[in-house]
């Protein structure tokens, strides 16, 4: 029966053109998106590049001062800005910390569109409070992109649900299902097939497109067959949901404009209201907490810092006896107090920022549980986590950002108190950034929670339908 | 005519389809009110205090060199308006407070979104969310079969047959299926005026505002209902219809937009943030610094002073130069923010312009502005609230330079300024436009919803007639 099925499946979707329909324009819809994400790569990747030129240029001419110094050559410009102070390289120099993207960032603009990907910790200044948003027009934040992870989130389905919202009704209403009912065939069995026959057209067609998309725009990511065949099996478990969804209401509702009606509403309450409500909803009852009662609280303490400026300096020696030692207190210029004004500044606020920070990932991780509720919000999370976008990516960039620049402050600042002078060596030594990728994708993981999803619903909404029923049954 | 319409309000009150739509808009409207309502008080009442402490901490600071204080800055924050609480806009992605330096123009910093999970890029469930999005539905799905099921259950023929016009007919359907919509949204506005009047430590609300907003939302209906009619007149089957107008909803509403923010980007792109500060940095470079009382610009400027004073040295000016330079060196700093500001301002316009030129595509994206520029929670108004903390940052800091440059010697070490003065400074306020200044900043986007209802409209009639 199923090659019989199969046969008669094609011939159908061939003469009504269907398959051509949905060739075009799932390869349409994955090049436009494709090509769109791929524009906002080279943007990232632009502006990467842009910035790190600059600091190129800067630093060939410290490089060039340096030398000079060391030769003992005289150079413009007045001694607290010559770069062979270290202060002078930790604030008119500071490091690049970029973030590049990976070979899928492409799929999913996720939230790359609001962070920065590159920052440049100075030696001084909370490292904690450092705002990684980016410069953008909000309302392009408000619209979003058309990326393939809007094609696939909220195109495909629909594109499903025009594809099988009739497969059984068009019989009905067509009468052809009194012939059917004429055949010694099991109704449920018949329909299982057609609509198994259609998915496994539609998944071939949008695996096929996509990877020729791919293959055109980011034939790198390509090499990645594990990566990609993750892709892939998400795309097939997402699409897999839905045609579970119209198998479902074509034996439930069994009439094509309800049909459409039914699938179009459970469309927008899976993509579009489940969504949106979750998060007001979920912002409402665990709100994020408030970044304006942080700022009081660090104005407060840096109020309290000022007025006890010299006090500070002292305690500050007093906690490192072994930077005093070396310069002697009186010899202290403005790069020292300011410095140990700064410290013991961060130091202060640090619990704050790190008590917001707990708070703030403690809310985070409570809304990602609800991404259980809509697989369009498991999908969307599990593209952006493929695509290096998510905001775990980001605070993880951030973590890195922050551990760097401990690192690099803990290389300047000795040079600092103990009245060391920067050296080419020292730029050679000093700590450099590398963005390391420690979030995982868990797309696997993600496939089998849909696939599991999917059998739930089958079975739970299908238990009694799954019965041997006569087509008369669905005639009724 | 009336028969027509009461017969297809009363075909409409039996249909499940059309009660369980309502239900469902209903409970997402009131979850909409409710959660708004209380993270509006919430934040509102987060920002009031936030706004006293800042003032308190500026005010109790003691006596202090000008400049220290300067340095150490204060706070401008973006009020809550009313009607925020019925479209979120892009609030979530400005942040509220900008910090006033010296020296510095900074941006409004840690938005809400930057600190919210990826969810949030679905939306927001707000009551603009319901208006926007599935009240077009509703219409929809009253209309898409209007004239499509005359002709499926064959009774079109039994109506011609009763001498009624085709064009009589049609505009009965339409205005059948504005009817109900039309109630329904303006019983939403009407409740949603009750309960902003209601509302305790509310600012800038008012019922005009509303009203003009609830006309804008009830022109947008009125386009969908007009062409779902078309849609209807003009295909074979009720199916047929219901796919065609439900395409052109999501062309309207999430294809337009989002493929509006590529070309936007693609066409007009913003600089990064350590662009933008690059390009401020070689512009100071250039320019007038406070701090460095050699540089060229500051010299010129000094020369010019000693001359109109008509003395040789500036420890024999009136006043303190140190001050008076200080607050030119800021003037001049500003100017050089405000280019690259303006740049970008510019940059925005052209990116807006290019959503609202794709209004042709999708009246939508006006309706969007339109009701974001209405409640105060446009990009445009974040640019007026950042334009007039900087004018308030200029005038903090001739406040306090001028302090320096009237009450203190050249030269002279260790000089605070009084306590009490600090309490002198204007509080920082921030006044909205009117709705007529916001009408007039959008006679495109109201032209295009004119145009919207127009056409379709124009098309409804020829196509009726020839029916």
């Amino acid at each position: 029966m199923f090659l019989n099925n199969l046969s008669h499946e094609i011939k159908l979707l061939f003469r009504s053109q269907w398959l051509l329909v949905l060739c075009i324009s799932t390869t349409l819809l994955f090049a436009f998106a494709a090509f769109n994400g791929n524009k906002n790569v080279e943007k990232r990747l632009k502006d990467i590049s842009k910035v790190t030129e600059v600091l190129q240029i800067k630093d060939s001419i410290m490089l060039s001062t340096l030398s000079k110094i060391k030769k003992g050559e005289v150079v413009d410009g007045p001694n607290w800005r010559l770069p062979s102070d270290p202060m002078t390289i930790g604030y008119r120099h500071p490091r690049l910390a970029i973030m590049n993207p990976n070979e899928f960032s492409f799929i999913a603009t996720g939230q790359s569109d609001m962070y920065t990907h590159f920052k440049s910790p100075t030696i001084y200044g909370n490292n904690f409070a450092l705002d990684y948003s980016e410069m953008i027009n909000p309302v392009q934040l408000l619209f979003g992109n058309f990326d393939l992870a809007f094609v696939l989130i909220y195109i495909l389905p629909l594109l499903i649900i025009s594809f099988t919202f009739n497969v059984l009704s068009k019989e009905k209403e067509l009468g052809t299902l009194r012939l059917l009912s004429a055949q010694p065939l099991s109704m449920i069995n018949w329909l299982l097939q057609k609509t198994a026959i259609r998915f496994l057209i539609f998944t071939l067609i949008c695996v096929v497109s996509i990877f020729i998309v791919i293959a055109i725009f980011s034939p790198n990511s390509l090499k990645d067959g594990f990566s990609m065949l993750g892709l892939l099996a998400l795309l097939f478990a997402y699409n897999l949901f839905w045609f579970v969804l119209s198998f479902l209401v074509n034996i439930k509702v069994n009439n094509s404009a309800k049909n459409a009606l039914t699938l179009i509403g459970l469309w927008l309450l899976i993509v579009l209201i489940l969504p949106a409500s979750i998060n007001q909803i979920g912002n409402s009852l665990y709100p994020v907490p408030s970044r304006l009662k942080m700022i009081n609280e660090i104005r407060l303490i840096k109020k309290e810092n000022a007025e006890s400026q010299n006090k500070i300096m002292d305690e500050y020696l007093r906690n490192h006896p072994e930077l005093a030692q070396q310069s002697g207190k009186d010899n202290f210029g403005f790069w020292h107090n300011y410095f140990a004004s700064e410290k013991v500044m961060e130091e202060k606020t640090k619990p704050i920022l790190v008590e917001y920070e707990s708070q703030l990932k403690k809310q985070q991780d409570l809304i990602s549980l609800f991404k259980y509720l809509s697989p369009a919000i498991l999908v969307q999370q599990s593209l952006n986590n493929f695509a290096g976008t998510s905001e775990k990516h980001y605070n993880d960039y951030k973590k890195q950002v922050f551990e760097f620049s401990d690192k690099w402050r803990n290389y300047l600042a000795p040079m600092l108190f103990k009245n060391q002078k920067f050296t080419i060596k020292n730029y050679n030594e000093m700590p450099v950034f590398n963005y390391n990728n420690r979030i995982k994708n868990n797309i696997w993981l993600s496939v089998i929670i849909l696939i599991f999803t999917n059998a739930l619903v089958f079975f739970l909404f299908n238990m009694k339908s799954l019965k041997n029923k006569s087509a008369q049954e669905f005639m009724d | 005519m009336r028969n027509i319409i009461f017969k297809e309000l009363k075909e409409l009150t039996r249909d499940g389809r059309f009660k369980s739509a309502l239900v469902i808009s209903f409970v997402l409207l009131l979850l909409a009110l409710i959660t708004g309502i209380n993270q509006y008080q919430k934040s509102n009442q987060q920002l009031t205090e936030s706004v006293s402490k800042e003032r308190t901490i500026w005010e109790t600071q003691g006596a202090k060199n000008p400049h220290s204080a300067a340095h150490y800055g204060t706070y401008a924050f973006k009020p809550k308006f009313a009607l925020s609480l019925l479209d979120y806009g892009v609030t979530k992605y400005t942040g509220n407070s900008i910090f006033l330096e010296a020296h510095n123009r900074n941006e409004a910093s840690f938005s809400e979104a930057t600190d919210q999970t990826s969810l949030a890029r679905f939306g927001t469930l707000s009551i603009n969310f319901v208006l926007i999005y599935l009240f077009p539905l509703i219409i929809i799905l009253i209309g898409y079969n209007s004239y499509t099921k005359e002709l499926e259950n064959k009774t079109l023929t039994i109506i011609k047959s009763q001498g009624v016009s085709s064009v009589k007919l049609i505009l009965g359907k339409w205005f059948a299926t504005i009817t109900p919509i039309f109630i329904l949204t303006i019983f939403t506005f009407l409740v949603i005026g009750v309960v902003l009047s209601n509302i305790h430590d509310l600012t800038f609300f008012s019922w005009s505002s509303l009203i003009i907003l609830l006309a804008f939302y009830l022109i947008y209906y009125l386009i969908i209902s007009t062409i779902t009619i078309l849609v209807s007149l003009m295909s074979k089957s009720s199916g047929t219809s219901l796919v065609c107008t439900l395409l052109i909803w999501i062309l309207f509403s999430f294809i337009t937009p989002k493929v509006a923010t590529n070309f936007a980007n693609e066409a007009y792109p913003y600089p990064s943030k350590l662009e933008f500060d690059a390009a401020v940095i070689e512009d100071k470079k250039n320019g007038l610094d406070g701090h460095n009382p050699w540089n060229e610009a500051a010299k010129k400027l000094e020369l010019e002073t000693l001359q109109e004073y008509g003395v040789d040295k500036i420890s024999e000016l009136p006043f303190n130069y140190s001050g008076y330079r200080m607050q030119k060196g800021e003037e001049h700093e500003a100017q050089i923010y405000k280019k690259q500001y303006d740049i970008l301002n510019e940059i925005a316009i052209k990116q807006n312009k290019v959503y609202e030129g794709l209004s042709f595509l999708s009246p939508f994206i006006s309706l969007r502005f339109l009701s974001m520029d209405i409640s105060n929670t446009s990009d445009k108004l974040h640019w007026k609230f950042t334009n007039a903390a900087e004018k308030y940052r200029l005038k903090k800091q001739e406040f306090l330079n001028y302090d320096i440059k009237d009450n203190s010697k050249y030269g002279e070490r260790g000089y605070n300024m009084n306590e009490e003065k600090f309490k002198q400074l204007p509080k920082f306020s921030f006044t909205p436009p009117t709705i007529l200044e916001i009408i007039k900043e959008n006679t495109q986007n109201i032209l295009f919803l004119c145009l919207w209802l127009f056409l379709p409209f124009a098309g409804l009639l020829i196509f009726s007639k020839n029916k």
